[in-house]
């Protein structure tokens, strides 16, 4: 077991927190002990509202998530293997990459409405950035041997797409995927907790607001679990379907 | 050329698009190009947009240099210290993927609802890309540099400032890059959800009042300080590293 020295940094972590929850130094406002968020945490665990608030959740994330990732590979690929649509784009996706986009969530909910809508649309927008730019980038850097191989055996122009830049961009593509979905479900979370009637983020905040922080701490070990998981079964698929190429990095 | 052409058509053809149909009679909240450009300018005038930009600047430059300082520094004793990578990666790579903005509410109680918890939020959203960036861009230098270093006589001291660090620059920039983006969503998130001044503060009271113009200023002087953040580091990059070929 190569992260033992971890857990015991984790274990020590929590052991520290129940003490400062226990020395009565401070109100358990501040510091609920453990045993009351583990409580809370079955509380939400083990009745259906807290199952509506994390499907209303998920339910953007993926939505916003799949939206953008779809738009973003069939441009990233246009733009890696068309230098005019490259030249098109480029100054868009370059220039404002470093600007947030949750700016435009205000116009957003003047246009698609407070519900989930200006929300996925958001979702979509932040993912449609690393999904786009990093599928470019592996478009771009197809083996140009390939390429030729596949012209001299008559292959056409989108066969050649499909069963070799395709293939080769994979790997790119699902390194963008673990960028983006993070991202997605950040920004479901961060818009919930900005403007919303339900999901996680809200909970969060309406647990705030009642000065319920062991309800709190428990919502925010349940998100955390969620980010995890998605992470993980990321990369499990990614493991199935590019299975030639070790994942090594972290990114590419 | 052609292309470049082609580029700049394109774009004036969106723009004129919008400008038509902003015209015509579009919703309140779609203002066309010209009034944007228009209603920036004039908040250019006022003092208030620079104490919002400056407020939003003085939450976003130190979380950012905070969180990026620790991130790279441990980053690196991680990459190159057998005992840092196994006390610390398993711990950063398993909280890389959880949202860290949840952690404002109980940030908010400990340290208030001030500035303070929202730098650290902000420096906590830096430390991963700095982090992990770093920690490969340590991990990947040659072996064979360290060797023939070694056999020329170098202390460890020395391989690490002139074999290491310089190998690992263009990924420390590249996460430094990322860290910056982040740096800017995390304070403008924080600033909606809750804060007194700052450019997230004027759009949330903009769209809270409907003026639709505040709210358009406030997205163009986000978008251009994040535009100016992203082009400086790239400076730098490119004055740093004269040797490397950026490709972003």
């Amino acid at each position: 077991m190569r992260g033992w020295r971890a857990l015991i940094l984790i274990a020590l972590a929590l052991a520290a927190w129940e003490i400062t929850a226990r020395s009565g130094l401070w109100s358990p406002i501040l510091f609920p002990p453990l045993e009351r968020i583990g409580h809370q945490l079955w509380l939400f665990i083990s009745r259906p509202e807290g199952f509506v608030q994390t499907w209303t959740t998920l339910y953007r994330t993926f939505g916003g998530f799949a939206a953008g990732a779809i738009a973003g590979v069939i441009l990233g690929m246009l733009m890696g293997r068309s230098a005019f649509v490259a030249a098109l784009l480029d100054p868009l996706f370059s220039g404002t990459y470093a600007v947030p986009k949750l700016a435009l969530f205000p116009i957003f909910i003047f246009l698609f409405g407070l519900g989930s809508l200006s929300k996925v649309a958001l979702i979509f927008l932040e993912c449609l950035y690393p999904m786009t730019i990093i599928t470019y980038h592996g478009a771009q850097s197809v083996n140009r041997v390939l390429l030729w191989s596949a012209q001299n055996m008559g292959a056409t122009r989108a066969r050649t797409l499909a069963r070799v830049v395709f293939p080769a961009t994979l790997p790119y593509i699902f390194a963008a995927l673990r960028v983006a979905l993070p991202v997605a479900l950040i920004v479901a979370i961060i818009t919930e907790m900005i403007s919303s009637v339900d999901g996680l983020g809200y909970v969060v905040t309406y647990a705030l607001s009642s000065l319920r922080t062991d309800r709190m701490l428990a919502i925010v070990v349940v998100i955390s679990f969620l980010g995890l998981a998605l992470d993980r079964a990321l990369v499990a698929l990614r493991n199935r379907l590019v299975y030639w190429e070790k994942l090594d990095t972290y990114y590419v | 050329m052609r292309h470049t052409v082609a580029r700049l058509g394109f774009w004036a053809a969106v723009l004129v698009a919008w400008q038509l149909l902003a015209m015509r009679g579009a919703p309140d909240y779609v203002l066309a190009p010209v009034d944007i450009v228009k209603h920036f300018v004039a908040a250019l005038g006022t003092r208030e947009l620079y104490a919002d930009a400056w407020a939003s600047l003085a939450r976003a430059l130190p979380g950012f240099a905070i969180g990026t300082l620790f991130g790279i520094a441990l980053g690196l004793a991680a990459g190159i210290r057998r005992a840092f990578d196994e006390l610390l990666s398993p711990l950063v790579f398993l909280t890389y993927p959880v949202p860290k903005i949840v952690m404002l509410p109980l940030f908010m109680l400990w340290f208030g609802i001030g500035d303070v918890s929202k730098v650290m939020i902000i420096a906590l959203a830096c430390f991963y890309p700095a982090f992990i960036n770093a920690y490969y861009g340590a991990r990947a230098t040659p072996r064979i540099l360290v060797w023939s270093a070694r056999n020329m006589g170098a202390d460890d001291e020395q391989i690490f400032r002139r074999v290491v660090l310089p190998g690992a620059l263009p990924q420390i920039f590249a996460g430094m890059r990322v860290a910056l983006a982040l740096s800017f969503i995390v304070m403008f998130a924080t600033e909606m959800i809750n804060a007194r001044s700052g450019l997230g503060h004027l759009i949330r009271e903009a769209e809270n009042s409907m003026r639709f113009d505040l709210m358009y200023v406030s997205l163009v002087t986000i978008a251009i300080l994040g535009y100016a953040g992203d082009r400086l580091l790239r400076y730098t990059r490119r004055r740093t590293l004269p040797w490397e070929q950026s490709h972003a």
